[in-house]
Formats: C-alpha cells, structure tokens, sequence
C-alpha cells in the first residue's frame, strides 16, 4: 500500500518534471534561433551559445529521464492498484505510446545536443533540432486532459499544446537568460550580450503572455464554465493560484523590461546588471511553480464534470473566517473509539474526534507559525533589547516535539504500537515521522544560518525548502475525502502553498540583493516574505476541517 | 564539517519532503451520472448497474469491486456501454443492507482514479 502511494506521488511528479524539462528544450531552441541567431551571420558568441547548447541537453536528458520513469511508474501504478499488470492492453494505451513518441524525440535532441556540445556551429545540427521541435510539441497533445474528452476533443487539444507551447518558451528563455547572466561572469561577449539578449527577449515573452491568456481563457471557459467552478472546485482554485502566480511572475517580467528599456534609451545598465538577474531567479521560482501546478491540474476533474459537488463560495469563505483556535483536544481514547467508522467503506461514520484532533494540530502548529511569523518581521526592525526575535526558527524545533507527540496516536508515545514496528511498518506514520525530523533540521539549520556570518551558503536552502515546500502543498490531494471535503480542504492548502512561494521568492530576494544599490529592496522582499509565512500561520490557527 | 552536516541533512529534507505526500491519488475520471439514482436496486435482484463517465475509459486496466458490511470485497464483471464513457456493471443479487460499488479505473489521459459510490438496498423500493 505504501509502495502504492510513493508510485502515485512520484508519477504525479514527475508530471511536473516533465513539463519543466519540455520547457527547458523548447524554450532553449527558440533561445538559440531567436535571441542568439545561432543560423544567422550576427550568431551570438561560442561561448553564449555553448551555455545555450548546455541547457537544451540538460533539459532533453531531463525529459527522456522523466517520460521513461514515468512510463514505468504508471506501470507500478497500475499493476500495485489493480493486483496484476495486463502489460498488452497498458502497451495499446494512448498514453503508453505518445509517451515512448516523446521518449524518442527526447533522446533524438540528447543526441544532437551532445553533437552541438563538440561543435555548437554545425548548420545542419542546428536545422534538425529545429524540424525536431516539431514533432514534440505537436505529440504533447496526446498527453493532455483534452485526449479523454468527448466534446471539442480536437479543439481542446490543440489549445492546451499552444498554451504550453507559450508557457514553454517563457519558462525556457527566463532560464536561458540565467544562464547568459552566468556565462557573462567569464565570457565578456557572452556579457556584453546581457542587455541585447534582455531586450530581444522583451516582444518573444510579450508574445507568450498575449498567447499565454488568449488559450487560457478558452481552455478556462470549457473546463470551468462558471463562476462557482471557478472557486468552488479544486480545478478552479488551481487556476485561480496559477493566475496569481502568473501575475506575479509578470511583475518580475515588467522590471526586466522596463531596466531593458531604460538601457535602451539612455545606455544606463546599473539595474540591468544589479537587480535584473535576482528578479529573473525570483521570477523563475514562480514559474516553476505554475509549472507544477499546471500538472496538478491535469489530475483534477474539470469543474464542469463535478456541478453537483462544487462548494458554495460561502462555503469556502468560512473556511478563512476568524474562529477561536481549537487549544483543547479530545482525548485519545475518543480518537481511536471512532477510527474504526471513520475508514469504513460501508457504514461510514463521520468522526467527530477525529475532526477535533486535526482542527487542534493545525490550530496549535498554527499559533507556533504565526507567532514566528510576528517575530520574524519584529526583527527587521532592529529595535533595542528585540535582538533575540532573530532566533525565530526555534519554533519549527518546536513545531516538531508538538508533531511527534500528535500525529499519530496510535503509535508510540501515546499509543501502544512501538516506535521502530510503526516507523517502518506504515507508511502514513513513516511519512509522519520523516516530517518531524524535518522540522528539527530546518530549525537547527536557519537558526545556525542567521546567527553564524559564515555559513552564507547554509542560508539559501531555507528558500529553496519553502519553495518545494510551497509546490508540495499547491499539488497535494487529499485523496481520502469526497471531492467536495477534498477541495475545502484544498482550498486553504493552495493558499498556503500560494503563500510559501511568495516567502521563498521574498527571502531569495532578500539574499540576493545585498548590494548597497539594492539592499532596501532586498529587505522589502524579505519582509513580505516573513508577512507570509505570518498569514500561512493564521490560515492554520482558523484551520476546521470538514467532518467526514 | 557542520555546514557539510546541514548541507547533508538539507539533501535529506528534500527527500523527506517528496515523501511527506506519498499518499496522493491521482484524481480525473470521475462519475457524472450513475443509473442507481433512477433505477435503486431491488432485494433480491440481479441488477446492471451503468455508470457515466467524464472521460473515456480503459476497461482492461480497470477493476470494479461490490463491498458488503464488515469491508467484504467481491470483484465485478465491467464491460463498456453504448454511449462514450459508459461502463456496466453486472451487480448480483443482494440482500437487505448497505453496499458499495468501489472502482479504480484507468482514464483515456493516463490517470488512474478510485473512488466509492455508497448505496442501499431495501425493502419497499
């Protein structure tokens, strides 16, 4: 069972790494073609385009990597969920075999790549990666939610191929232009590139945001068809986060192309080359997690299949409404008498201790994260004798004693099963158990991190945490739940996820720009950041779980 | 060496962040119409149970379950319907009581969903 639901997660994904790794090889061929001219006389320097070449054959060994694993996963999947594997019908699949297409084509680019690495100014290399691209982007739509659709199938299908199509080439090139900002620090062509490279780049991203909304608002309108589907439903929640997310990562987009433009008019390159190349790392974070949730969004049914089972928006209102926190808990025996009911496919009955220990875990985990939140932000103040509000990842060391003793109560130390037999012998509680020693680490590490000057690199796994964090709770389902529970439920865990990303986003701002010219800024981002993780806390301590 | 500590049990995190949602189930096919709410079993009856769909259906990669009281499992025999997204379901003769159809089946974009529709037979119908 446990093998079952690690199979499922890592499909899922692995969706996610395959949408990003697409990006990476269509964005890196347009890249080429577009900003480098790598076929025309004016081609960029062998050193821009080798950083180019570098990135497409990570990106189509990325690809070819995921699609196999995936290919084999879904195998797993299906032969741990139905008890046998009938190999025959999973080969027929549409799926099976768009995905062996697009293995295929994968390993074609890895192999012209790598020509491309020995030589990156082979014409004809260059031209078959082009007629290439072709056939990947048009496969992907057999991979797509349209493919089981039986209205406007075809329709569908070619919308989702030329929205990911524009999501491709913006994800692609913003990573493309990362990697230029990092070959010009030893290429002085690949350098004086940089600002060229901002600007060319200006109409191709403006093209991809106009193509971007124009195919999104069509597939919105087909799959979500109304406003309650929009935020009453999983699906609809999900575009909506997206969305934000993308207006986010606009707003990255237009300081970039304003410093472009500035540059342009008066030669000045000081946010060009001080500030530009943060936004652009920030900005990528964001899209990664459209990306992940733009796979999420392919394992949701549409709004439109669930009208009987959407959420009334004052349904999902008050699951934010202010409420007293839950600081006393039903005791354990109440818990466990009404466990039996609750997991009982007939006679289900909903538990109502059950409701109460979860509405007392979030509530209480919540109160810990808001008040480190408060903290947080109190020390941006450097006000006299609040020196020691730095010290406020001690409260994730605290959030883990209080989740070791609460998350499963029928294990060791307050139920009978011993640690080590309910460690290895479920999964649920390894998974548990494997939380809590994270938020030891991640404590111990923050709080080594910002009292100690010299661990500088220790300082950028906290973004990185809470960004895979952030794309960890804007992808979780929870399974268990009817769809209606399920998307309260997720509702308030996209928000926290939607959150997460704008803490890691801030705080990444906030270390990168440390510079005199763009230190305030720096400190502006990081303070919205730790706003955030202040609002993720209060979600929590408002927290009320539907009973089921 | 405790940066390289921390740099170690950072990689460990990740890990353990990627496991911490292990038990997600991919969730798209789902039932838009399902004939038991027209027609509700009869006592006693053999019954063809259709259910409808929101997207195309791969029967072999599929299995459909009747669970009694107490969580017994019996498998069923499934084939496809007339109308697109269609599956029957061959239901046997049940006494007085709580039921459940369970499926798991593998939708036409490759995801594999299950889900519970929770039903009663009773006299009087």
């Amino acid at each position: 069972m446990y093998m079952q639901g690690l199979a499922n997660f890592i499909d899922d994904f692995l969706g996610g790494l395959m949408l990003i790794s697409y990006a990476l090889v269509v964005g890196s061929v347009l890249w080429s073609f577009v900003i480098l001219r790598v076929t025309k006389a004016d081609r960029a320097s062998d050193g821009a385009v080798l950083s180019s070449v570098k990135l497409l054959h990570l990106g189509a060994v990325s690809l070819a990597a995921s699609v196999a694993t995936k290919l084999v996963i879904k195998g797993a999947v299906l032969a741990s969920t139905l008890g046998e594997l009938p190999i025959g019908a999973y080969a027929g699949t549409v799926q099976f075999r768009a995905g062996l297409l697009r293995l295929f084509l994968a390993l074609g680019f890895v192999g012209l790549a790598g020509q491309l690495k020995k030589q990156s100014g082979t014409l004809c290399c260059w031209n078959a990666v082009g007629w290439l691209t072709v056939p990947l982007v048009v496969s992907g739509a057999w991979l797509v939610h349209a493919v089981g659709r039986f209205e406007n199938r075809e329709l569908l299908m070619f919308t989702t191929v030329v929205h990911q199509l524009a999501a491709a080439v913006w994800f692609g090139c913003v990573v493309q232009l990362l990697m230029l900002w990092h070959t010009g620090r030893k290429d002085a062509a690949a350098k004086a590139l940089w600002p060229l490279a901002i600007t060319r780049f200006a109409w191709l991203g403006l093209s991809s945001v106009v193509l971007l909304v124009a195919t999104g608002l069509f597939l919105a309108w087909t799959y979500i068809g109304s406003w309650d589907g929009l935020f009453g439903t999983g699906y609809g929640s999900l575009v909506v986060t997206k969305n934000w997310l993308f207006l986010v990562a606009l707003g990255f987009a237009y300081l970039n192309n304003r410093a472009g433009k500035r540059w342009r008019e008066t030669g000045e390159q000081d946010s060009l080359t001080k500030k530009v190349p943060f936004y652009i790392e920030a900005e990528t974070f964001v899209l990664v997690g459209v990306l992940f949730i733009a796979a999420t969004l392919s394992s949701q049914p549409p709004s439109v299949d669930i009208a009987d089972r959407t959420a009334k928006v004052a349904e999902v209102v008050d699951m934010f409404l202010p409420s007293m926190p839950r600081v006393t808990s039903p005791t354990h025996e109440a818990l466990l008498a009404g466990e039996a009911g609750r997991v009982a496919v007939v006679n289900k009955i909903p538990s109502v201790a059950a409701k109460e220990w979860s509405d007392y875990n979030h509530n209480v985990s919540g109160l810990i994260l808001a008040s480190m939140g408060l903290l947080a932000m109190l020390s941006y103040f450097h006000l006299a004798g609040l020196g020691w509000t730095r010290y406020w990842p001690t409260g994730f060391i605290l959030m883990g004693i209080f989740l070791f003793f609460r998350s499963d109560a029928e294990t060791w130390p307050l139920g009978p099963i011993g640690f080590w037999e309910s460690t290895f012998g479920n999964g649920e509680v390894f998974q548990h158990r494997i939380a809590t020693l994270m938020l030891f680490v991640l404590g111990g590490m923050e709080l080594k991190a910002r009292s100690n000057p010299e661990a500088r690199g220790l300082r950028f796994v906290f973004p990185v945490l809470c960004a895979f964090g952030g794309i960890l709770l804007l992808t979780h389902a929870h399974a268990e739940f009817e769809l209606k529970s399920e998307f309260l439920i997720q509702t308030t865990h996209t928000t926290m996820g939607l959150l997460a990303m704008v803490l890691a986003s801030g705080r990444w701002l906030e270390l990168r720009m440390v510079t005199p010219e763009s230190y305030r800024e720096g400190q502006i981002a990081g303070f919205i950041g730790t706003a955030a993780m202040f609002l993720i806390g209060v979600i929590m301590v408002f927290y009320r779980e539907p009973l089921i | 060496m405790i940066q390289l500590l921390f740099t170690r049990l950072g990689q460990f995190l990740l890990l353990g962040l990627l496991l911490i949602i292990a038990t997600e189930v991919s969730a798209h096919a789902v039932v838009t119409e399902s004939s038991l709410k027209q027609h509700p079993i009869e006592i006693n009856h053999p019954t063809e149970v259709a259910l409808h769909f929101n997207a195309g259906v791969e029967l072999a990669l599929s299995k459909v379950f009747l669970v009694s009281k107490g969580d017994v499992f019996h498998p069923l025999e499934i084939a496809k319907g007339k109308k697109p997204g269609q599956v029957l379901i061959q239901i046997p003769a049940l006494e007085e009581g709580d039921y459940a159809i369970k499926y798991k089946v593998f939708a036409a974009d490759g995801h594999l969903t299950e889900d519970v529709i929770r039903f009663k037979v009773s006299a009087g119908r």
